[in-house]
């Protein structure tokens, strides 16, 4: 029997996967034909599946150079009367803003569906950020799932839906949604591919005020039409239990929670239960049933109190007298928990946890000084730690020449190299979003006296690093900027960008290279180095930080971890370093305090390298000086 | 009906912690069971800590394991296990590769790694029982230093407390591995299997 996949035809049959490929599966099964994104976890995955199957099935699949790109791709196609989607993380919804908003007056034609993952806790993020408050602004339905099933079933009736109702949707996706794994079963799989027809309408595409006006009207149309149609989706349902004296509206992932709370509590038959699969538009009906019935509502959401607010105004504009509750009992900050949601059903009805959490927080604070701080680090052999050396190196030299309180300021970028903020590189002053190490660059030439350099990776320069660097140039910032260049999209999982050379779906294209950029946008000072041959990148970022105007410098060397992947393909071997223990200063420690390698260890009092851990890259042996650290022999 | 049974694997990146939850589920998914769990990546993968959870059950629906709910914890490294502690109850199982991975931050003095005795005790305290294995020396017995995942996932099924046979999750192993490595992973999962199931007798 051949063994299931993410694109069987197999209706009926189960399947064990990650959140997010249960929602690129959902997007096949509704016969999608244009997907884009930009990569950004915990999204990242739904693009990577549905490249993996693009051939196979004829579906167009690109990474785009931003979110805004994608988007646009997307909508194109929805105009043209295909479906189409674009995914991204809550923070790259920021950056297709603008056009996410007049989409919503477009509507659509092919089923068009945004699916935007927040990530309460920023476990991978810059922030917390609820994206249903932009979809409110923006009069666009969301669809949020309560399990990865749902997640998958959501996404393919999101393309019908969009085609029904003429409008764009959105699918809200949680960390723990997208990167849940479930057994889920496969639904039909649409194969109808249609032809994109670009009708001329400028009434409807082209967006002067008059046509806002026009369009308006039309777009608030369309969205009371869902905001009825709503109450009657399988994702919004109301369980009233007789002896209700509490309702619990409980919205996406929340649901699963409430449900293990009550049955944890044992309290099943005493409260009653609203599942909102529809936070925006609320299903209106259906709020209004359950305030009628209960004394008490408790809102629970992850983030923001967006359903909170809703139902509370839902229940003054009804005149309800209903006492509701949500952020003051459920955390605002966060994910949410079994334990979160159980606690607050507690106190609303008298009952008791059978677990006690007190006696579980106070085992925690206990064994809290116990634990070693185990930071995510740049790998062993990354080629970003030897460019924050040289950076340092070099800045801290030009520095003391200005006198000897300057300090060279470092802002820094979404990436990797975020890891280096860390002791002790600490080479991150200020990190705020894709691209903002060049724009606060650009900021700080025309406020403060001291060298600025910038850095980001080469992805992030392709998805908003141009702009702010031809802002340098027009404006005359005296900064420089630094690209570490590794040839991947890394911390997101090596996904492929313009200047590789290959696209999403692994066909060769035209390779873009920084340096081209920078020079053609006016840059007088544009070298690449590579950051393992120390020395000579010290020289060349000193010339950079030197120079007057501002200056680029390319730091290119690919990621390590993609380079022992292809070493081992190619069946090489990576030849560690050792340090000789009659030479190492056992006092000295620069090994360890300047680069904080994962690979050199304490250990019985002596410094040793990890040979499994080493990748060879001979940083450290190019700084000990005592020459006491020596490649292994063949 | 398929009672909940919860199961929280905590280590470092690299480990291939990832690994042992995609084949469990796999497996899980074989016996027509209902499967739910999740994981934290993205930043987490570089070195830092990581946990993976699968929860097995008709009557489970959160992606997370409540607290104090944890039915077997399978710690890959000592410290990890012990940060999961608060999952752990009188009839929690542990299973604890005794190998530590000392984070950089102990070589740059910023913290501390502690003793495997304290650490025992502190899990001894909270859990029903320990079982303590040497997952690094079993794979090396095994063939391979990188099957010490498989190890580890042998000791789980040695419990014989999950609803899934030793076919199920071997034909798993063997259809993920290719065909020149997949028999030092099951010598792996043997190897495991044992030394959980004596020390349990």
């Amino acid at each position: 029997m051949k063994e299931l996949t993410i694109s069987s035809d197999a209706p009926g049959e189960r399947l064990f996967v990650l959140g997010n490929e249960a929602i690129a599966r959902g997007a096949i099964e509704a016969g999608v034909q244009v997907a884009a994104a930009y990569p950004g976890t915990p999204s990242s995955e739904i693009l990577e599946t549905l490249a993996g199957v693009a051939k196979e099935l004829d579906i167009y699949v690109e990474w785009s150079t931003n979110e805004k790109v994608a988007f646009e791709v997307a909508l194109a196609a929805s105009i043209c009367g295909v479906r189409a989607m674009a995914c991204m993380k809550h923070v790259g919804v920021n950056v297709a803003h603008d056009a996410l908003i007049m989409a919503s007056y477009l509507g659509a034609k092919g089923g068009l569906v945004l699916l935007s993952a927040d990530d309460p806790w920023a476990w991978s993020s810059q922030n917390e950020q609820d994206s249903r408050y932009i979809a409110e602004q923006g009069y666009i339905p969301i669809l949020e799932p309560s399990s990865v099933q749902e997640a998958k079933d959501m996404m393919a009736h999101a393309f019908e839906l969009s085609e029904e109702f003429k409008h764009l949707f959105i699918v809200r996706s949680v960390t723990r949604i997208g990167h849940a794994r479930s057994d889920i079963v496969l639904g039909e799989m649409s194969r109808e591919r249609r032809r994109g027809y670009f009708k001329k309408d400028p009434s409807w595409l082209v967006y002067t005020p008059v046509q806002a006006r026009k369009n308006k009207p039309l777009m608030l149309e369309r969205f009371e039409k869902i905001g009825k149609a709503v109450n009657t989706l399988p994702y919004n349902q109301l369980r009233l239990a007789d002896r209700a004296k509490l309702g619990v509206i409980a919205c996406g992932l929340s649901y699963s929670y409430t449900l293990e709370a009550v049955k944890w509590l044992g309290i099943e038959d005493q409260v009653s239960i609203l599942k909102i699969g529809t936070p925006h538009p609320l299903p209106k009906e259906l709020v209004v049933k359950l305030l009628n019935s209960v004394g008490e509502i408790l809102v629970v959401e992850e983030l923001e109190p967006f359903v909170e607010l809703h139902v509370k105004a839902i229940a003054g504009e009804a005149n309800i007298p209903v006492k509701i509750h949500g952020k003051d009992l459920v955390p605002v900050i966060g994910e949410l928990s079994t334990r979160k949601v159980t606690e607050a059903i507690a106190r609303l009805t008298d009952s008791k946890p059978p677990v006690d959490f007190a006696e579980l927080d106070k085992l925690e604070q206990e064994t809290a000084p116990l634990l070693p701080w185990r930071p995510p680090a740049l790998c062993p052999g990354c080629p970003h730690r030897a460019s924050f050396y040289a950076i340092k190196l070099a800045a801290k030299k030009v520095a003391r020449e200005h006198g000897k309180d300057v300090e060279p300021i470092y802002p820094g970028d979404i990436g990797c190299y975020d890891l280096a903020y860390n002791p002790p590189l600490e080479a991150v002053d200020i990190q705020i979003c894709m691209g903002g190490s060049f724009g606060i660059a650009n900021g700080l030439a025309h406020v403060v006296e001291a060298p600025i350099i910038a850095h980001l990776g080469d992805s992030t320069f392709f998805h908003a690093g141009i702009p702010p660097l031809i802002d340098a140039v027009y404006n005359k910032a005296n900064i420089t900027m630094v690209i570490l260049d590794n040839s991947a999209t890394a911390m997101t999982g090596f996904q492929p960008h313009p200047g590789t050379g290959y696209t999403a779906t692994g066909d060769e294209t035209i390779q873009l290279k920084i340096e081209d950029i920078a020079r053609a946008c006016g840059v007088k000072f544009v070298e690449v180095i590579d950051p393992f041959d120390l020395k000579k990148a010290t020289e060349t970022i000193e010339k950079a930080i030197r120079f007057d105007g501002p200056a680029v410098i390319v730091s290119r060397k690919l990621c390590t971890v993609i380079e022992l992947r292809e070493k081992r393909e190619r069946k090489e071997k990576v030849i560690p370093y050792y340090i000789d223990q009659d030479k190492c200063n056992i006092k000295c420690d620069a090994c360890i305090e300047l680069l904080g390698c994962p690979a050199i260890l304490k250990q019985d009092g002596k410094t040793i390298i990890d040979s499994s851990l080493c990748t060879g890259c001979g940083i450290c042996a190019q700084i000990c000086p005592y020459k006491a650290i020596i490649e292994e022999k063949e | 009906m398929i009672k909940e049974f919860n199961i929280l694997i905590s280590g470092v990146g690299g480990q291939g912690v990832i690994l042992m939850s995609e084949l469990l589920g796999k497996a899980a998914v074989k016996e027509g069971l209902k499967i739910r769990g999740s994981e934290v990546l993205g930043m987490a993968v570089r070195g830092g800590s990581v946990t993976s959870i699968i929860r097995i059950g008709d009557e489970v629906y959160g992606p997370l394991i409540p607290l104090g709910k944890c039915d077997t914890l399978i710690g890959m490294e000592p410290s990890e296990a012990l940060r999961n502690i608060t999952y752990l109850s009188k009839s929690s199982l542990v299973i604890l590769n005794t190998a530590a991975t000392i984070p950089f931050t102990v070589s740059l003095g910023q913290s501390k790694y502690p003793s495997l005795e304290e650490i025992l005790e502190k899990l001894g305290n909270a859990s029903g029982r320990i079982i303590k294995l040497d997952a690094a020396q079993t794979a090396q017995q095994a063939g391979s230093s990188l099957t010490t995942n498989i190890v580890m996932l042998g000791a789980l099924f040695g419990t014989e407390l999950l609803p899934i046979s030793i076919e199920t999750i071997k034909e798993s192993i063997q259809a993920r591995f290719p065909a020149k490595i997949a028999p030092v992973n099951i010598k792996a999962f043997e190897l495991g299997y044992q030394a959980c199931h004596r020390a349990l007798k």
